[in-house]
């Protein structure tokens, strides 16, 4: 059964397949170079692209939505749920990563500390002294702008701040595929739903 | 060169481990100029010599074994190949003789395995830095991928060749040193080295962050490559909390039965887009109120364009083991079966059938 899914899904592949196409010359190439690095990251880019990884995906996603659903019943506010939905989302992802790369296991630390790093977060952000910009600050911190680039990119991938840099290189490869997933697998799960929903509606009364 | 033959032979015999911590005691008496230094060497260097004037290995073998490690100077296997007078000369032309001879050496790669054998030399660590010095031509090293110890600095080797081949980081996961190779005219200064290394690894990474993040391909720099995927990553989160409020927006609503929906949902659409296929279903219009949404719903779903058709057979799965209880169970693989040739169906073959459904 699932075989047979996977020759027609390879049209979900299709915005992967010149990628694909790109990677493997680049393959070629790097082969003599960075035979090791590029190898990895291509493991990694494919990982997330294939049918097997989306589907386990989806299955736990609605699975989670459906507890997700069952805890916060009817629960007014949309956008409580929707933070939860979405850390339930970045949980199911970062599981599926099966714990190889650094941000998913940041991912699925920070599920017990997180409410406790929010309000520490608070005292300390409402303490910091908001610095001046001066010139001169301006002009030292501009310097290396590659590298404050390098450590926004740090604070954006969930647990690479202190990072080496082809580390977090990596670590932000494996994200952007893992984030790209989630996103397809969000969607089509939503515009199921969305159509389910309001003709249920309608036809209900 | 026979004394290269000699050698060659002498390796396959051994069993030739590139390795040639006698390459390193060369270049400490080299650099040096000791004479202790030159004592120290295993009498390799002795062997060496005498394949000046005796190609044969055996003998040359029996010679190395007969020496063992004997630090003693050199005259006796001398004499007994008469090819030296006095040791002090000895020594000299000895280690005259040993720089041509590895420089042969080196040209043709060929280590001898008995400098294994007899390393009771302290090889220490600081090996091979070129000194260009040294010798007048250039020296061609090798680049081994033995490591052995501890080395505290990138092993560089200057390539007098033509070849502009240079291998960087490999094994770079496994080992912790890198053995980088430098490029014909750079410099072949250890921090260079290493920075070269480092970078190649950085751009290596980058474009391959290039590739993934969609038009980043035509931007020069790292700083503006690096402002895109910030962008990327950014828009991406952000398209990842706008869905998970859809989501939480839609789902209060299905609370009541969000697995029978999902299941008709499918079989709707397998029902109306299959007609003409294999797959009759006598599908028990249990959700009958919903019959006309299923054309809706089959027109939102061909709307998505095909990469986004999911592989949902992890949904049925579970909405249809829900669903067993209300005697769909002997429907179960027939569905799944069908939900199959749904996820298979061309999307141009959906909207004609949904038009003349509807």
């Amino acid at each position: 059964m699932v075989d047979s899914l996977f020759p027609s899904i390879e049209t979900t592949v299709d915005d992967a397949s010149p990628e694909s196409r790109r990677k493997r010359r680049r393959i070629s190439e790097t082969a003599k170079e960075t035979a090791e690095s590029s190898e990895i990251n291509q493991e990694s880019l494919k990982r997330w692209r294939t049918n097997r990884v989306q589907q386990i995906y989806a299955s736990k996603l609605v699975e989670a939505l459906r507890r997700v659903r069952q805890r916060s019943n009817d629960g007014g506010k949309i956008t409580s749920a929707a933070r939860e939905i979405r850390d339930t989302a970045d949980r199911v992802l970062a599981a599926s990563a099966r714990g190889t790369t650094r941000w998913s296991r940041a991912v699925l630390a920070t599920r017990v500390r997180a409410s406790l790093k929010k309000h520490k977060k608070a005292k300390l952000t409402g303490a910091r002294k908001p610095r001046k910009d001066t010139a001169a600050e301006r002009k030292r911190s501009k310097l290396p702008a590659v590298e404050r680039k390098l450590k926004i990119l740090g604070r954006l991938v969930p647990g690479c701040r202190k990072v080496t840099v082809p580390n977090l290189l990596d670590e932000a490869t494996d994200y952007i595929a893992a984030l790209e997933m989630q996103v397809r697998a969000m969607e089509s799960l939503a515009e199921l739903l969305a159509a389910a929903a309001p003709r249920s509606m309608l036809t209900r009364p | 060169m026979d004394l290269t033959g000699a050698f060659g032979a002498r390796s396959a015999a051994v069993g030739a481990c590139r390795e040639p911590p006698g390459l390193e005691s060369l270049h400490l008496g080299g650099g040096d100029g000791g004479f202790t230094a030159l004592l120290e060497l295993p009498p390799t260097q002795a062997v060496e010599l005498l394949h000046f004037t005796d190609p044969s290995p055996s003998s040359s073998q029996a010679a190395v074994a007969g020496i063992g490690l004997d630090v003693s100077p050199p005259p006796p296997p001398l004499h007994a190949y008469g090819a030296l007078t006095f040791p002090s000369n000895a020594a000299l032309m000895e280690r005259a003789a040993r720089f041509s001879v590895m420089a042969n050496e080196q040209q043709n790669g060929n280590v001898s395995g008995e400098t294994t054998t007899t390393s009771s030399v302290p090889s220490n660590s600081d090996r091979v830095k070129t000194e260009p010095g040294e010798t007048d031509s250039s020296q061609r090293l090798e680049n081994n991928r033995c490591g052995i110890g501890k080395r505290k600095e990138l092993d560089k080797k200057v390539k007098g060749s033509t070849k502009k081949k240079s291998k960087s980081s490999e094994e770079n996961e496994k080992l912790p040193y890198v053995h980088v190779r430098a490029r014909r005219g750079q410099a072949t200064d250890s921090h260079s080295l290493a920075e070269r290394a480092r970078r190649e690894k950085i751009n290596a990474r980058m474009k391959l962050l290039q590739e993934l993040v969609p038009g980043c391909d035509k931007i020069q720099g790292t700083a503006l490559v690096l402002d895109e995927i910030i962008n990327h990553v950014q828009s991406l989160q952000r398209q990842v909390e706008m869905l998970s409020m859809r989501l939480a927006a839609v789902n209060p609503r299905i609370d009541f039965n969000l697995d029978t929906l999902l299941a008709s949902e499918n079989c709707s659409l397998i029902d109306g887009s299959f007609n003409g296929t294999a797959m009759q279903l006598a599908w028990p219009h249990q959700v009958t109120e919903t019959e006309q949404s299923f054309h809706h719903r089959q027109l939102q779903l061909q709307q998505p364009p095909q990469p986004q058709q999911w592989p949902y057979d992890g949904l049925n799965q579970p909405a249809w083991g829900r669903e067993d209880d209300q005697g769909h169970g002997n429907e179960h693989n027939s569905l799944m079966a069908v939900s199959e040739n749904l996820m298979v169906g061309s999307a141009s073959l959906h909207p004609n059938q949904v038009k003349m459904e509807l």
